[in-house]
């Protein structure tokens, strides 16, 4: 059956080749003022302060607007949107203490159903995405640099003194509003956001890239059925449920495109955007189709109804040589990818390790506290064949836990390489000696599914069993919810997962990543306490300036002391491709945008 | 015959108790912290409640039956829960894609039984002779050619190459056209909309979107239709009230088509009506290669990904059809075979 099946879809491949070559020859564009990309996401919700995904976040990127946006590719530069100016301490718009940001709020512009723009819209957009707080949600990125606290309910209830948000009680909720209320203020034509202390990254927060900090319009939310921006009651639309959401799937900006409508699961159509207070976008209408089939995508680009296809790295071969379709490759992309170690792996009725003992047959639980051992899986992993074979090339091998294009990422930090004898040297240093002679016995898992991780766990198990006949790495396939499951719960001794940037700065990576409060990875890893210590400091005098060089200092010595602990395999630092038809201009990458922006795009033959 | 109908009518609520039943009972086979991660999509969550909480949270410690009963009143109420996959509530993802593939099976339907009664007539009056084995092989290769195969080679020969048949649905301006408010939407089915509204363009805009999915499926069905229809061909023909229709001095052709085909259709109809229910359970692999927006590629999405209420709410729909069109079978049935009326 399988042989079959191969057979089959050789054929077909070789088929589709020939017959896409026949069409894409000499075509001019299809629609010329529509452009379709054809992609396999769903949008999450076209609410901004309720998304959290990139599928729903390339849709709201092209209907609602921010106050500043990035320049372009540029990550560390702004320009103004609805601001009119991008903030700085040289221009007094921020405080000398880094506290306070002024935005004057630009006249002028409408929304898509023909309100005014005003700073009250600002300040409700804001207000109402810190008191929503969506479970889950990405509203920390506000809360954090506003109140200091990573969600609304931590606060409500450390200020009540309850364990339970449902107990706190009426008049201290009232108190929590009225913190959410002093920190973003109007003033005259201006909004002023107060910060609990200096938040080096709040710009990129706010930039365009990020549906979090989109404005709405407030006479137009209410009118949905919204918070009505009063004191009293916002615990009624607060942590809502998808559909109880009344922002859900409907859209009203200022952007340069409007939504028509919303088909789940088929496609998002939108058009421009007449009354655009810039000049209107050269396309009248973009479709953003979902379709899951690759070769229906493949065909769709050469028949030219799609003009842009999203395309994994295993399918990259079948389109460079298509005639008529620009291919653009290693475009940069904020993501990395990671083996993570578990220090104290929890030992009850866990079946990844073994006996749990250092007897040949198992791993104990804090197997992984000997660095040997941490340098030996380290120098066991063939880096380069990973790279070349799993994600054909589409990246580079990570540094430590920041990616590169981000800033204070170390380009000349050393890492390590394949080199098994510098393994065997380690092995034979582990525990004392006795790890060589014992040998050992543990299980990788990984999601059944995902493939990247899979032969991740073969190249590392081959890596260390041809060191050792007795060393011995079994690796099995769970389904994911049993994967997120056991990481969390420390029972998996390795995992393999990645993270993708909200904002362009190193502390969105350091924290999931090293923190113990407010982490991610680390806390299921249960890093030893002197370890969270060090990195906390790092990680708090990363924030605590806006000098370039102080936080350069305190990220570059974050992933120096990463190599020096072997602390993970840092696998690889991703890069993004686009396929599209030669027709369509007006493309330029952005690393952390989601998906693509549509305003400067057109098509010519 | 009412006496079937309402004896078939009193068993569809009961079937369809069966069924949900049967399935939320397989779903509790998992223990809660398994079931949890069913509900959580998002690792934040997990951090930020702990396992009790969010058990708490989802109810899933109340007994069985509290929590079935529980979920037939949210089914009851039309709140049949929120679909993951399709970011929607169930109810409005089953009234946006069933419509999507009771129509891509009302159009697969009529080319696939009038072509494969028409092969197995052919094949069995022209029983081991050239037609006979021509028309097998054709069907033969349809069926065991996998459905992504045929599929690809057409949307390749036929969109490709020659920019015939789009995949989708509708294209984009008859989207648009669907979406003004003069057009009013009677059944979610858009080539019939279409009709009703007068709206010619839209209408064939529809069909030639069709044409690919409904190909594909009658192709794959034909050789089912083509062999039951064929050997009860032969069956009928071998009859003493053939040969009598024969001896009488009939022609051939009002043999077959008014005494043969009338009762070889018996079992045809049976199969017919179960390639409808194959078809709308979901024709997942066709609908997928063809970007059609109907209930198959939905289910196989939401099966990949565990979404539970999804899974459960098509399971339970699907369950409830399937009772009307056995229903649906059997009175066709009465109606070819008298025989069965009188039972």
């Amino acid at each position: 059956m399988h042989g079959h099946h191969g057979r089959a879809l050789a054929l077909l491949a070789s088929l589709l080749l020939v017959v896409g070559l026949a069409a894409a020859a000499g075509a001019a564009p299809k629609n010329p003022d529509t452009l379709v990309k054809a992609e396999y996401g769903e949008p999450e919700t076209l609410d901004p302060a309720f998304a959290y995904d990139t599928a729903s976040g390339e849709v709201i990127y092209q209907i609602y607007e921010n106050l500043i946006a990035f320049d372009g590719s540029d990550l560390t530069k702004f320009v103004p949107m609805l601001a009119t100016q991008v903030p700085s301490v040289q221009n007094g718009l921020i405080s000398k203490d880094g506290k306070t940001y002024r935005f004057p709020i630009r006249k002028g512009v409408r929304f898509h159903d023909g309100t005014p723009l005003t700073p009250a819209d600002v300040e409700y957009s804001f207000e109402r995405i810190m008191l929503q707080d969506r479970n889950g949600g990405p509203a920390w990125m506000i809360l954090e640099p506003l109140l200091g606290v990573s969600s609304i309910e931590q606060l409500a209830t450390s200020m009540a003194g309850v364990k339970e948000f449902k107990e706190v009680p009426a008049d201290v909720l009232r108190k929590v509003y009225d913190k959410v209320d002093k920190a973003v203020e109007v003033q005259g034509d201006s909004v002023i956001f107060h910060l609990a202390r200096p938040y080096p990254p709040f710009l990129s927060i706010l930039a365009h890239n990020s549906s979090w900090s989109s404005i709405i319009s407030k006479k137009w939310a209410i009118a949905q059925g919204d918070w009505d921006g009063k004191p009293d009651n916002w615990v009624k639309w607060h942590d809502p449920k998808a559909e109880e959401d009344p922002l859900f799937e409907k859209a009203n900006g200022t952007g340069p495109f409007k939504l028509v409508t919303w088909e789940h699961g088929s496609q998002v159509i939108l058009e421009r955007n007449d009354d655009y207070w810039r000049k209107p976008a050269q396309l009248k209408r973009v479709v953003i189709k979902k379709v899951d089939e690759w070769s229906t995508r493949l065909l769709m680009l050469q028949s030219g109804d799609a003009d842009i296809i999203v395309t994994d790295p295993q399918y990259l071969g079948q389109v460079e040589k298509l005639p008529g379709v620009t291919v653009l490759r290693k475009l940069p992309w904020v993501t990395n990818t990671t083996m993570f170690f578990t220090y104290q792996i929890a030992a009850e009725g866990n079946p990844y390790i073994g006996s749990g003992k250092l007897d040949g047959n198992g791993i104990p639980p804090d197997f992984f506290m000997d660095i040997d051992v941490r340098k030996a899986f380290n120098y066991a992993f063939d880096f380069d064949t990973y790279i070349k074979d799993v994600v054909q090339g589409e990246g580079t091998q990570a540094r430590g836990p920041i990616p590169r294009g981000l800033p204070f990422f170390n380009p000349e930090q050393p890492v390590y390489k394949y080199d098994p004898k510098k393994a065997e040297e380690h092995f034979k240093k582990a525990w004392g000696g006795k790890l060589w002679q014992t040998g050992f016995k543990m299980t990788i898992t990984y999601n059944s599914g995902n493939d990247a991780r899979r032969i991740a766990g073969e190249i590392l198990k081959q890596g260390i069993e041809s060191i050792n006949p007795k060393f011995h790495i079994d690796i099995q396939a769970v389904q994911w919810p049993t994967f997120l499951q056991a990481y969390l719960e420390s029972k998996l001794p390795i995992f393999t997962i990645g993270w993708l940037a909200d904002f362009p700065d190193p502390h969105n990576f350091a924290v999931p990543y090293l923190a113990k409060e407010g982490g991610t990875y680390a806390p299921a890893q249960r890093f030893p306490e002197e370890w969270y210590k060090q990195f906390q400091e790092l990680i708090d005098k990363g924030m605590s300036t806006t000098d370039p060089k102080q936080r350069q200092e305190a990220y570059y010595k974050m992933q120096q002391l990463a190599y020096d602990y072997a602390l993970d395999i840092f696998l690889v630092d991703r890069t993004d491709n686009r396929v599209m038809r030669d027709w369509v201009k007006g493309f330029y990458p952005n690393a952390i945008r989601p998906g693509d922006d549509f305003y400067p795009m057109y098509k010519e033959g | 015959m009412l006496r079937l109908i309402v004896r078939r009518l009193l068993l569809l609520p009961v079937v369809v108790f069966g069924v949900t039943a049967v399935i939320f009972g397989l779903i509790q086979l998992l223990s809660p912290y398994q079931r949890i991660s069913l509900f959580i999509r998002d690792v934040q969550e997990l951090k930020r409640f702990s396992a009790q909480q969010l058990i708490e949270k989802y109810q899933l410690d109340a007994p069985l039956q509290v929590q079935y009963l529980n979920w037939m009143k949210e089914m009851a109420s039309g709140h049949m829960g929120w679909s993951e996959v399709a970011k929607q509530p169930l109810a409005d993802v089953l009234r946006t894609r069933f419509p999507a593939t009771v129509e891509l099976t009302i159009w697969a339907i009529i080319p696939m039984a009038l072509g494969g009664i028409w092969l197995g007539t052919l094949a069995a009056v022209h029983h081991n002779r050239f037609l006979d084995h021509a028309s097998r092989v054709f069907a033969i290769v349809g069926w065991s050619l996998p459905a992504f195969v045929f599929g690809l080679l057409f949307l390749m020969f036929f969109y490709g190459y020659l920019g015939w048949f789009p995949p989708g649905r509708l294209s984009v301006w008859a989207t648009e056209a669907l979406l003004a408010p003069s057009f009013r939407p009677y059944t979610g089915m858009v080539t019939f909309d279409a009709l009703l509204n007068g709206r010619l363009d839209v209408f064939w805009d529809a069909l030639r979107h069709l044409v690919g999915p409904v190909t594909t499926l009658s192709y794959l069905y034909w050789a089912q239709l083509q062999r039951i229809t064929r050997s009860s061909m032969l069956e009928t023909l071998r009859q003493d009230y053939v040969r009598t229709a024969r001896a009488k001095g009939l022609d051939e052709r009002t043999v077959i088509n008014k005494h043969a085909r009338r009762n070889a259709l018996i079992p045809v109809v049976t199969i017919v009506g179960l390639t409808v229910l194959a078809l709308l359970g979901g024709v997942v692999i066709t609908e997928t290669i063809f970007a059609f927006p109907g209930i198959g590629s939905l289910l196989a999405l939401a099966a990949l990904q565990l979404d539970y209420a999804t899974v459960v709410g098509i399971a339970t729909v699907a369950a409830a059809l399937t009772v009307l069109i056995v229903l649906l079978v059997d009175i066709a049935y009465a109606l070819v075979d008298p025989r069965v009326r009188v039972q």
